[in-house]
Parts: C-alpha cells; structure tokens; sequence
C-alpha cells in the first residue's frame, strides 16, 4: 500500500521551475530518500508535501486524501522534522510537547508524551527548558513532538545537517529504530550519499528540480555504478590508453593519472595491471561502487560540483520569489 | 481545534512572564512617563491647569492618556514577535499542524493586549502612591480594562498586519516610528485639544486613543462617563481584528 503518492508535481516561482514534473511512490514502512545537491528542490517538495507551499502543478495524495484539496487533514496525519532544530527555547520540553499535542487536536497526549520521553531516554529532563537541551536532546524532543499524534508518516527535511559526526550517527540509528517500533513511514531528504545508502530502502535522485533515477540503493549501484580503479603512471607507454579502453570506460587520463570505471574491479586488476606493467605504476586505488559514482555517471560532475553551480542558481531564484 | 488557539495565547503568555527582560519594560517604561513626563508640567499655575487639563495635577491628566499611548508600544512588541517566530522557523512548525493560520495572530494580539493589561495595576499603584486622587472603584476599572483591550486589539492587529509578509528585523522599528509618535501627539493622551492647530484637533477627534484617553478620564477623574466612546473603540478593535484575521489566513508567510 502506498502512503504517499507524488504525480507530476510541480513548483514555480515565477518563470523558475524549482520542481520539475516529479513522480514517486512511498510504501507504507519503508524509509524514503530523496537524494540530490542543495537548491535541487528537496525541501521544495517537502515543503509542498506538507502544505507549507501551494502545489503549482500536479499533486500529491498522502494516506489517501489529496493534498490540494483537503491539506487540514493531510497535517492531521504526517509528522515533520525540519533540518534546523524549531523548538520553544523559553519553554520546557513538556510544554512544547503540550503546545504541539494542541494544535494537532490530539487528545489524552500525556501518557503517550510520558513514554516517547521515556523511549527517548529523556524523561527525566521534562521541566527543563529546551533551550538549555544538548543538540542531540532537541532533535529527540522533535522527533517525540512528530511521534505524538501516530502519524502515518514523518517528513524530515535533511535531519543530520551541520550535526557532528557521532550525533549523525546516533541520529541514524534513531531513525532506524522509529521506523521499526513505531511503524512509521519516513521520507527524508539528504545531500549526503552513505546517508541515503545507510537509511533509505528506496531512493529518488533529484537534481535541478527533476529525478534522474530511482530504485533501491543497491539497484542504482548496480545500474549506475561501478568501480573506479585510479592509477599513477610512472610513464604512458603508446597504445596503453586504448588497450585500457577495452577494459573497462577511461574517465580521466591527465598527469600520468589514470581513472578507468570497471564493472567489478576485483575480476579485471589483473588485465589491467598487466596493461600497464607492474613495474610503471607509483600507486593503485580502487574506488567502491557508491551512490557517489552512481550521481557522478548520471549528472557528470561530482556531487559538490553541482552543489556550487545550484548555489548561485538557487540564489537566482531567491531573488525572482522575492520580486 | 479551539485548543490550538488556547496552546498558543498560552504560549504569549508564558514567554512574558518567564522574561525578566519583559517585566522590567512592563514595568519601568509607564513608570518612567508618568514620574518624569508627568512632572514637566508640575510649575504650570493652578489657573492654567485646570482650565486647560481640568485637573490641577498633570500626573491625574497623562495617567489614562499613558495607559492608552502604552497600548501602542504592545502593539509594536507583537510584530516583533510574529518575525521572531518566522526568523526561528516556528512559524513553520505551526503552519504543518491542522490549525487555521489566524490562530497565529490571534494568539499574538490577545498575547499583547494581556501584556498591556499588565500595565493598568502598575500605573494606577504608582499614581496613588505619587498622591495623585483618582476615582478608583469597580467601574472605573472594569471600563479602564475595556477600552484598553479594545484598543490593544486595534493596534496589535493594525501592526501584525504590517508584519504578514515580512520577515525583516528592521520592519517593526519603521512601523513603531511611522505610526507611534503620529498617533500618540495627534491624540489628546498628552496634552489637551485646545493647545492643538485645526488640522492636528481634526485627526485627535478620529483617533482611538483620543477616545480611550477621554474616556479614562473620565471615569477616573471626572466620574461622568461618555459611554459612546466605548462603543467607537470597540468598533475599532473589532474591525482590526476581523481584518487582521482575513489577511493572515490569506496572506501570512511561514519564512
């Protein structure tokens, strides 16, 4: 069954498309990754999701009720998880809890906040103020204020942005677990490729407000990818490059560094090695299938790359909303 | 539903008296008004007092006209808080739940009008204290009361209106400065309408705090109540609130 499907939607701001006609289907349990640089429309299509934002063109139907037509009862039924932590700092984490359990209606919430609390292992600090709470404590705060109603599904816009790298990884493992104790179907989006690779079941790749490829991150490995074995040179001998040519794709080839995309690197280090000679090469490394390659064989540029290009885009289009 | 209204106008309430910051503001800046502003006039001569102010203690006169300018000040804080909660991204996290965006700027205006409310017990105290004699008595209050919020309500809508589809800091100083100092000299909260020009009197006979001001006056001085008066403040606030409402739900931006 799917909770969330996405047909054809579409958002513009004035004559800038910042989604693009994207289709998607999220099954119920599953954990979602839209996977993309910044200014790709992500958060655009979050932001549509949840009702933040007037649908342009398209829509999308969340547990069955259309966003467009009826958003009051799609907010009474989706969580949500914004990248920067929104808390109330002058207020305790139970009045922020209380706060949320109002406006969405949600009767009786006390017990169920007393137990989020506890699962969170942050009952103890209920009276205190969320401003004096660690990072790690406030996103476990808005992940109970998402849990508190049952939603049928959380929406979490790039959850481990600016975290360090411990609490990111706590932060996985929490979302891990919330999706399994709690059935809750999650969509995230995120820049970072071992995130997606890590969380998600099933992945949508978005640049510059269209998807380009979506499926298991396995099945994009296995489609997109492949290994990358980069050589350094001691000397290019004639007909070397060529012959590489009939092993695997020659993607670079400057300096006396070489990089071949290969299948499986493992069954051609030979063949290669042997091309070369054993005694020309200074290093060998080999780069693993990673959603990293894979974005790099479908958009040709890394993924920072297009994070800078999308940057100055973005800001274009900042300025055209603004007008 | 009506609950999520509750939760926020709770929300207003508990962030001012949790802010020590808040109450010194509540608390010095009528004080400041009534014990300095009020005493510049103190050497004026008997004569020119009560025939001018009716009163023959400045302090009597600016009292009711200073509770009502105070309304404005809220005013100006509630806009504040409304680009707070857009700069802090709390907006968005109301925006998502089920509830109707004017409840938003409901919960700002009521949280203003009970911050200016505020004022009435601190002021009236220091006046007393200062030997000033007033009226004071369960209808003098109750009417005090009334036409504050009447016009707390005018005036937080009036600014929140402003507010809907900013988020810059700088916007509540523009506003306070285009529409506080206007409205308060063009009302007769510090001074009476005989001293004013034809022009400046004709906008002091339109102006909310002209009535607000007279009218606790009134009650708290002179005991003989235009009750009319009450009547245009409550128009006032009603339709600045009704306004305020519409535009919101149509118009207010989470960012």
């Amino acid at each position: 069954m799917s909770i969330v499907i996405a047909k054809n939607l579409t958002k513009k701001y004035g004559d800038f498309v910042a989604v693009d006609h994207i289709s998607f289907e999220i099954e119920k349990g599953e954990i979602y990754g839209l996977l993309g640089p910044n200014g790709a429309g992500k958060t655009t299509t979050i932001k549509m999701l949840t009702g933040l934002t007037p649908i342009t063109e398209g829509d999308a139907v969340i547990a069955g009720i259309s966003v467009k037509k009826k958003p009051r009862e799609v907010k009474k039924r989706i969580g949500w998880i914004s990248s920067e932590v929104i808390l109330d700092d002058e207020l305790t984490a139970w009045e922020n809890l209380e706060i949320q359990a109002k406006l969405l209606g949600v009767k009786d919430w006390q017990e169920r906040a007393d137990q989020l609390l506890e699962y969170f292992g942050i009952k103890e600090f209920k009276n205190r103020k969320a401003g004096k709470f660690s990072t790690g404590m406030r996103k476990k705060l808005e992940v109970s204020m998402a849990l508190l109603h049952s939603p049928e599904i959380i929406f979490m816009d790039e959850p481990t942005i600016g975290l360090d790298v411990n609490t990111r990884a706590s932060l996985w493992n929490l979302i891990k677990q919330i999706n399994r104790d709690y059935q809750v179907t999650i969509l995230l989006t995120t820049h970072y490729m071992e995130e997606a690779d890590m969380l998600c079941n099933r992945i949508s790749i978005i640049n510059r407000g269209k998807i380009i490829a979506q499926g298991t991150p396995e099945e994009l490995k296995e489609k997109y990818g492949g290994d990358v074995i980069e050589i350094e040179l001691k000397e290019i001998r004639d007909g070397v490059l060529s012959d590489l040519e009939s092993v695997g794709k020659l993607i670079k080839s400057e300096n006396k560094k070489i990089a071949i995309k290969v299948g499986n690197a493992e069954e051609v280090l030979l063949k290669v090695i042997g091309i070369v000679g054993q005694n020309n090469i200074k290093s060998l490394k080999i780069n693993r299938s990673s959603l990293d390659t894979v974005f790099l064989n479908l958009t040709g540029g890394s993924l920072e790359e297009n994070e800078e290009f999308d940057a100055r885009r973005f800001y274009a289009m900042l300025r055209r909303a603004r007008r | 539903m009506i609950e999520g209204l509750e939760a926020l106008y709770m929300r207003e309430v508990k962030r001012i008296y949790r802010s020590i910051y808040m109450w010194i503001m509540i608390i010095s800046q009528p004080v400041m008004w009534l014990v300095f502003f009020g005493s510049s006039l103190s050497g004026l001569p008997k004569e020119v007092l009560i025939s001018f102010f009716h009163t023959t203690d400045y302090i009597a006169f600016i009292l009711p006209g200073e509770l009502s300018v105070s309304m404005l000040f809220v005013g100006m804080f509630s806009s504040m808080s409304l680009i707070q909660d857009k700069r802090f991204g709390y907006m968005k996290r109301i925006f998502i739940t089920p509830v109707p965006k004017y409840y938003v700027f409901l919960a700002k205006v009521f949280g203003g009008i009970t911050r200016g409310l505020l004022q009435v017990p601190i002021l009236i105290g220091t006046a007393l204290a200062m030997g000033v004699s007033l009226n004071v008595n369960v209808v003098s209050i109750i009417t005090i009361i009334l036409s504050l919020t009447f016009l707390g309500m005018g005036f937080s809508s009036l600014y929140a209106m402003f507010t809907i589809r900013t988020s810059d800091w700088q916007a509540p100083g523009v506003i306070a400065n285009l529409l506080n100092l206007p409205l308060m000299f063009s009302s007769t909260a510090l001074f009476p309408r005989a001293f004013f020009p034809s022009w400046l009197s004709d906008i002091s006979d339109v102006n909310p705090i002209t009535y607000s001001a007279e009218l606790g006056r009134e009650v708290l001085l002179s005991g003989d109540p235009n009750w009319s008066y009450l009547g245009y403040l409550a128009i006032f606030g009603l339709i600045m609130l009704i306004l305020g409402s519409y535009l919101t739900n149509k118009y207010m931006q989470a960012e």
